[in-house]
This record gives C-alpha cells, sequence and structure tokens, in this order.
C-alpha cells in the first residue's frame, strides 16, 4: 500500500500514489514518550504552531493563505498511543488537475515547512501573546471534557482505577501540568519535538512518492535521531475501591466498567481480544446490545470496547440512574456466557464479517490508510488487511471463551444524578 | 437509465425514476472497496399534521413518531434486522432529522444481497402493540441522553426561541411523556402516508455496476406491488417572521457558559435553483462575516471571548432555516453583543468585495471536492439536494455564478434585528466559574 523512503535515521517518508482521491493527503507525525507534562506541553505547542508563523505572523494572514489555496485544510494535533505521544500536522488540498491552476502542492509543502520550521517567535521565545492565549484554549479544551459525560466519566474511571498509568494520561495532558508549562520550556518542547523525536511521514493521493520525498529532503532537513525506548511500565495495581458512584446534576445514569486483560496489541492472540469484543459487546448483535438493549429495553446504548495498547476492555451503559446493580448483574451474566463458549455460529460468523468490513472500509479513506499502517507499522511492514484477515478466521470459539476468561473486572463507576432528584 | 457525465469532477451519475415513482441514482467511484446505501424517505420530525393516504381529513401524530417509526422499522417477525446485515457483513444504521429519514448500509461484500435487503426491510412492514411498547424504554434513554449534552440543548434551545409555530420547535426524538401515546396504529398510518416509493430516494455509491445494480433495483421493485403515486398534502401553521422569544437561559452542569445567537430567515419558500444559488450565497456571506479570517473571529479570539468550541452555520430547508453563532464563553452577554453588532454593521456598510468573494469561492470549491471523496456526503448530500430540487453537482457552476451582490442580497434575508435570538446556558450559580 505504501512505498517507503528513509530520509534519515528514525525519519521515514510512507507514500501511497493512488488515484482513488480527489485530495492529496499529508501527515507529519512527531513520536515522543508520553508522561503527563509532555502531553500539556506538546498540545499548547501543537496549538501555537499551527495559529501563525514567521511569514504569516497573524492567524487571519495564515488561514488566508490556505483560503486561496482552494481551502486547503491545515490543523495540528495531540494523540496518544500506548506509551507514546504524538504530535501530528496534517494538511488536505485538492488535486490540482481538478482547478483551473497549477503548483498547488508545493505551495502546500512550502506552508507546512513555514509551520514546523518557521515559528512565529520574538527574543528567541514565542510571541508572548499568541502562547499565552495557546495555553490558555488548551486548558479550555480540557475543561470542556466536563459538559459531555460520557466522556467525563470515563475518564473519572481510568483516573481513579488506573492513576498514572498511562491509560489515564489524557492527550492534552492536564490542566495542572499546562498552568506549569512556561515560554521557555515550551520552546525547549519544541526543539526536541524537531531534533530528537522519531518522525513519520505520510502522503496518500495522486503524487509520485520522490517528489514528497525529495521536497521534505531539501526543505526540512531532518536529522538522524534515536527511536524513544519503549518504557514497559504499564503495571496495573489494583484499585483501591472497586466501585465508586459520583453525582452530578443530569438526568441519566452513566455505567462505565473497567476490565483487565493480560492480552496486549504486541501479543500473539490479539486477534482473539477483537473477536471476544465484537461477540460480547462491539456491535448491533452483540450480547451485550441483544440483551440489555433490545431484550430490557433497558438502554439506548450499552457497547463494550478493547483498548488494546492496555490491555483494557471497557463496557459503557447509558441507563436508569436507578437500574445501576440490575445492569452490573446483566453485563456480567453475558461476560459469564462468553466464558462458558455459549457463542452461536451467527454471533461468531458476523463478527468475523462485520471485522473485515470495518477494516475494508476503513481504507476507503487516505487518513484511514494513513491510521492503520502507522498503527500496525511495528507488527509488519508492509500492512494489508488480511494480514488481519488470515487471524481472525483462525480463531476459535475456543480462543474466544479462554480469553474471556482472563478477564477481570477492575473498577464499576456510576455517574448519576443527585439522589434527591433521581425519584423527580 | 439516464447517464450524467460531470467532466470536470471526474465523475458519472446514473439515473431512473420507476414505473412506482422511485427515484434510482449510482454513483460508481473508482478504487473504493465499499458501497454505500441510502435509503431515505421525505418525512421528517416536522411531517407531523397530514392528510393519511386514502383519507380526507387532516390528522395530527405524537411528538416524536418518525423517529420512533425509524427505530421499530428494523424490528421484524423473524427477528432483528441488525442481524441479517451482520451476517452479510454490513454495517448499518439510520437516522432521522426534521426532514428526513434515511435507511443506510456499507459493505464491503454482498452488495446485491445487503441492498435487496435494504429495500425489503423498509417495504415490509411489521408493528406490534407489543414491540412498539418494548421500544420505549429504549426511546426514553435516547432522549435521556440528549437532555444531558448541553451542545444539543443549545442547538435546540435556539431553535425554540426562533420558530413560534413551525414544528421544527419540537424536538426531534419527542419527550417522554409525548412518546408514550404512540401505538402501532399511528406507525401504520404514518407509514403508508410517507414510504410510498414516490416519496423516496434510492443512493448507492461505490464500488458498484451501474447496469447490473439498476436492474436488481428494477427486479425488486416488480415483485412488489404499491398503491397508486398521490401527493401527500401536508399542513404546516403561519410562522411569523419575527422569533418567538427574544432572550432565553437554560442552568445546566456545564463548566463554562454557553451562547448561540441565531437569525430566521426571511424568505423561506425557496426550492430548486433559487434554493441553491440563495443557500451558497449565504454561506458565503456568513463566512466572510464570521468565518476563521474573519475581523470578527480574530477580535473575538484575541479578546477571550471564543475558544476551540466556537462555531457558525447556516442551514435552510422548505419552510424553516436559521443562522447560528456562538461559542462556549466566560461572557455570553458579551459575545452576543459582539455578533449582533457585526451583523448590524454589514447591514448598514457592506465590507465585502470581489477578492473576499474570490477568495471565499475558492475555498468552498475546494471544500466540495474534498467532501466528493467520501461516498456518505455524496449520498446523504445528493438526497437532501433532491428533495429540495437542487442538484449537488451543480454546486461549483452555480458557485462559479455568484456575485457580490448575491452575497448582499442573501444577507440582507437573513439580518433583521427582529429576527434574531439568543439563548444561553449556564453552570448552577453555586459553581460560577470566577
Amino acid at each position: 500500500m505504501f512505498e517507503t523512503i528513509r530520509l534519515a535515521k528514525g525519519v521515514n517518508v510512507h507514500v501511497n500514489e493512488t488515484t482513488q482521491f480527489k485530495t492529496i493527503n499529508i501527515s507529519i507525525k512527531f513520536k515522543d514518550k508520553l508522561s503527563k507534562e509532555k502531553a500539556s506541553a506538546r498540545s499548547i505547542l501543537a496549538n501555537v504552531l499551527q495559529h501563525s508563523n514567521e511569514v504569516y505572523p497573524s492567524h487571519t494572514a495564515l488561514r488566508m493563505v490556505l483560503d486561496d489555496l482552494y481551502g486547503t485544510s491545515l490543523y495540528m494535533d495531540s494523540s496518544k498511543r500506548g506509551n507514546e505521544h504524538i504530535v501530528s500536522l496534517n494538511v488536505e488540498t485538492v488535486n490540482d488537475q481538478y482547478l483551473s491552476e497549477e503548483g498547488v502542492l508545493e505551495k502546500v509543502l512550502n506552508l507546512m515547512y513555514l509551520v514546523l520550521f518557521k515559528p512565529n517567535t520574538e527574543h528567541g521565545l514565542f510571541k508572548e501573546s499568541v502562547f499565552l492565549r495557546e495555553k490558555n484554549a488548551v486548558k479550555e479544551r480540557i475543561e470542556s471534557i466536563f459538559d459531555d459525560k460520557t466522556r467525563y466519566a470515563q475518564q473519572r474511571m481510568v483516573d481513579l482505577a488506573l492513576p498514572e498509568h498511562p491509560a489515564s494520561i489524557p492527550a492534552n495532558g492536564s490542566i495542572e501540568e499546562v498552568e506549569k508549562i512556561t515560554n521557555e520550556k515550551l520552546m525547549e518542547e519544541y526543539r526536541t519535538m524537531i531534533e530528537s523525536n522519531e518522525v513519520e511521514i505520510y502522503a496518500v493521493g495522486d503524487v509520485k512518492p520522490e517528489l514528497i520525498a525529495d521536497y521534505i529532503r531539501d526543505y526540512f532537513h531532518f536529522t538522524d535521531r534515536e527511536k524513544p525506548v519503549a518504557v514497559p511500565s504499564m503495571e496495573l495495581k489494583k484499585p483501591s475501591q472497586p466501585r465508586v458512584a459520583e453525582f452530578e446534576d443530569m438526568k441519566q445514569g452513566k455505567l462505565h466498567m473497567a476490565f483487565f486483560s493480560p492480552v496486549t496489541f504486541r501479543d500473539e492472540k490479539f486477534p482473539v481480544m477483537q473477536l471476544l469484543n465484537g461477540v460480547f459487546g462491539g456491535y448491533a448483535h452483540s450480547k451485550l446490545f441483544v440483551n440489555i438493549r433490545e431484550k430490557e429495553s433497558m438502554a439506548y446504548y450499552v457497547s463494550s470496547s478493547y483498548s488494546s495498547q492496555f490491555g483494557l476492555m471497557f463496557v459503557l451503559a447509558g441507563i436508569d440512574g436507578k437500574l445501576e446493580e440490575k445492569a452490573v448483574k446483566l453485563i456480567l451474566e453475558q461476560l459469564e456466557e462468553v466464558k462458558k463458549g455459549n457463542i452461536t455460529d451467527v454471533e461468531f460468523g458476523q463478527t468475523k464479517a462485520l471485522l473485515t468490513n470495518q477494516l475494508t472500509e476503513a481504507l476507503d479513506s487516505a487518513r484511514g490508510q494513513i491510521d492503520i499502517y502507522d498503527q500496525y507499522m511495528e507488527l509488519t511492514e508492509d500492512f494489508e488487511p488480511d494480514y488481519l484477515i488470515s487471524r481472525w478466521n483462525k480463531v476459535t470459539k475456543e480462543d474466544i471463551a479462554d480469553a474471556a476468561k482472563q478477564l477481570s473486572l477492575e473498577m464499576t463507576y456510576f455517574l448519576s444524578g443527585k439522589e434527591s432528584e433521581i425519584d423527580a | 437509465m439516464h447517464k450524467v457525465e460531470f467532466e470536470q469532477l471526474d465523475e458519472t451519475l446514473y439515473h431512473e425514476k420507476l414505473e412506482n415513482g422511485l427515484e434510482v441514482f449510482i454513483l460508481p467511484k473508482k478504487g473504493f472497496s465499499k458501497t454505500f446505501a441510502t435509503f431515505t424517505t421525505k418525512y421528517g420530525s416536522i411531517d407531523n399534521h397530514f392528510v393519511p393516504r386514502g383519507e380526507k381529513e387532516a390528522i395530527k401524530v405524537p411528538d416524536g413518531i418518525a423517529h420512533f417509526l425509524e427505530h421499530k422499522m428494523f424490528e421484524k417477525e423473524e427477528g432483528d434486522i441488525f442481524q441479517q446485515f451482520s451476517k452479510q457483513g454490513a454495517s448499518a444504521n439510520a437516522y432521522t432529522s426534521f426532514t428526513r429519514t434515511a435507511y443506510l448500509f456499507s459493505a464491503t461484500g454482498q452488495v446485491n444481497e445487503n441492498i435487496e435487503t435494504l429495500l425489503d426491510f423498509v417495504q415490509e412492514p411489521y408493528f406490534t402493540e407489543q414491540t412498539v411498547e418494548k421500544e420505549k424504554g429504549i426511546i426514553a434513554q435516547e432522549i435521556t441522553m440528549y437532555d444531558d449534552q448541553p451542545d444539543w440543548r443549545l442547538y435546540f434551545g435556539i431553535i425554540e426561541n426562533m420558530y413560534k409555530n413551525h414544528p421544527v420547535n419540537i424536538d426531534i426524538a419527542g419527550t417522554v411523556d409525548s412518546i408514550q401515546d404512540i401505538t402501532a396504529e399511528h406507525l401504520y398510518t404514518c407509514y403508508n402516508t410517507f414510504y410510498h416509493p414516490s416519496n423516496m430516494v434510492l443512493f448507492v455509491v461505490g464500488a458498484v455496476d451501474p447496469e447490473g445494480m439498476m436492474k436488481l433495483v428494477k427486479e425488486n421493485q416488480d415483485r412488489k406491488t404499491f398503491e397508486d403515486v398521490e401527493e401527500i398534502e401536508r399542513i404546516f401553521p403561519e410562522e411569523p417572521l419575527e422569533v418567538a422569544i427574544k432572550e432565553r437561559v437554560l442552568n445546566m452542569s456545564v463548566q463554562k457558559p454557553k451562547v448561540f445567537v441565531g437569525i430566521k430567515p426571511e424568505k423561506m419558500d425557496l426550492q430548486g435553483e433559487e434554493m441553491l444559488k440563495h443557500e451558497l450565497a449565504a454561506e458565503l456571506a456568513f463566512e466572510l462575516l464570521f468565518g476563521r479570517t474573519s475581523d470578527f473571529y480574530h477580535h473575538a479570539y484575541e479578546k477571550n471571548w471564543i475558544d476551540e468550541s466556537y462555531s457558525f452555520d447556516y442551514s435552510l430547508e422548505n419552510g424553516f432555516g436559521y443562522a447560528i453563532i456562538g461559542s462556549d464563553t466566560a461572557e455570553p452577554e458579551t459575545l452576543a453583543a459582539e455578533i449582533k453588532h457585526t451583523i448590524a454593521n454589514a447591514v448598514e456598510k457592506w465590507p465585502f468585495g470581489q477578492a473576499d468573494l474570490d477568495r471565499m469561492r475558492r475555498k468552498k470549491i475546494g471544500f466540495f471536492l474534498r467532501a466528493l471523496n467520501s461516498p456518505e456526503y455524496i449520498a446523504n448530500q445528493f438526497t437532501r439536494y433532491t428533495f429540495n430540487g437542487m442538484n449537488l453537482f451543480d454546486v461549483v457552476p452555480t458557485l462559479e455564478q455568484i456575485e457580490v451582490a448575491d452575497l448582499q442580497k442573501a444577507f440582507s434575508l437573513v439580518s433583521a434585528e427582529s429576527q434574531q435570538s439568543m439563548f444561553s446556558i449556564l453552570p448552577p450559580e453555586k459553581k460560577e466559574v470566577q
């Protein structure tokens, strides 16, 4: 799918030359070790760099150039995967063959260069007003999680169940750490990112791999760097309180459960966990959906998800505030069924069919291709859908039951309306 | 079968209107593995007052019924239709909006089987009192979930403020109380009136062979009998031009206040080319006034009046529409005043010229070409355009014809003070942020 060209040690360009899309997508990903402090600093950094630069010193000036380039989208974001924190610069621009103008791609690459290498600085630091405004923007973004009670409940649960574990470090960091970041510290973080982070560059569209590689080699000057050493400090400690209930002004009850599995992304049995998740609560044919929603009419949403990097399985359900106990009981009963191997041929077949569909479908978008390739790069050099499909096909019902038996419930978290209001 | 080539876009669209009135569109996409299909009826939450098929007197149905009907279409005597799609490796879904109910799937294999399933399950209703009762618990949880989402409450709150009589002011899912009144008989009445093929569009896009697909759809439809095509009589109340409520506040559990300013458009009966031109011109005008390169945005962002949640949108349907601008903000009053001030200034002295228009036009054309990478966007938007007498593929040629005066004219219909309203959500007082 992708052709890889090495530019320096730790710096690679991966290009998928295809006419499938009317646009060209490029992503530059900077990878570093995950910590709350890093995540906080790098989130501010992503905001500061996409705000303006030396040549386009205001937000408006930069955005006007992008509008002129046929509304090229350019944004930076912060994400995490396992022990890694990733800052990405993403652009999507229209392939000029659909336009009455040529040379759009070169202009876009030049803009990417400016964003990364010519930041908006004064006296050797980032322009103070931009720094302060964007620091505040990241703080506000973290605070806004509270308004989305599902996200808030999930964050509360992982904070309580797995403090200081990478699973509970948000990609945007924390308010406390964001507040501590100084302009000097941010500049230091910027230099680290440009000079010593592992860099993966992706391009998808009707473009020659050499063209992208040459441009980046000639202008970006990325030097050799070491791949960050993976820190395997992912041990899970038993949470001190296995059940926590909290209250906010709200109508629905949000039930979140966390299970631990010894199987992670790097494990041979990883495909088994994907199937287990599908049968248990991943789809509309799953045991949780069919029993809790369709049979009991207790929930609109109830599902499980498998966080493969950490070996965690989560169950989420939106239920009446008074029905926590009943819901937990029903959810655990469904898990028991899986453990006993009570999986029908239909459930088993449907799950394989939908996993396959989801994967092939995701590859019909340029972003999907980049994300999947980037994720599986450490397992296989040239990812093709069959890499997973053939492994799913080898999994048996017994394998799924065995994987389910290894799940241990770590925490049940319930967020609901204040008790006095439940009966109102 | 008609074949229309859009050379500039490198797309070919196949179309046929079948004898039973169903409009079928097929758009093959080169290089795609998946096929995405939507089967949509021109029937949404606003269609709550109508003359049922075969009758003379108009009736009013309980709030939330179109959405309830959408849920119940998936349940059949032999079981849940999701299961059928899953077996065939397809991900199925559905949604109900103010004006449409769409059933859809995406699949990378067994496309023919999945298309048959899609057509058959939507064309074979099965409602019983028992299954209807059972669904009430599920939908009540869905409504409760939305009740807890401040962004949905904000969006819906501003629409309620703007509209006095039009049913767009009724929540799409209804309320926990209103859905209790829904019966299987209601569902059949609505189904028989609005799910006739002549009120529906099938759109298939992706890895699809147009000839084979059209043949399959025709054969499927030929096997079934349908009643004659009849005009549907929908009744909408008179709606004044001025907004129903100028200002309103809701308290709920949020970390920071939220505010929306809404503006009700003056002409809401546009259709076809006229609608397309107005819609695009108004979008360009709002983009210039409130977009990320506007003076307003720059000023409001630097002053900390808006944050990353800031948004603006212009939306128009037959009979209603709205422009909505707002953000999470520590200063809702100041922000709303500034938005209104910006509108007033533009009314007094139109600030944009040819260069501004050209820049925004390029931006819009780029956005449109990007969107054509998405089968979901194409199918959903094309259907919306068709129901309003417009063609999605006219967007670029229409954009190219728009002049500065069109922007000003479109904006003049969506700007008067009496058409503006403000809705805000504030944290409970005890939790007021400093």
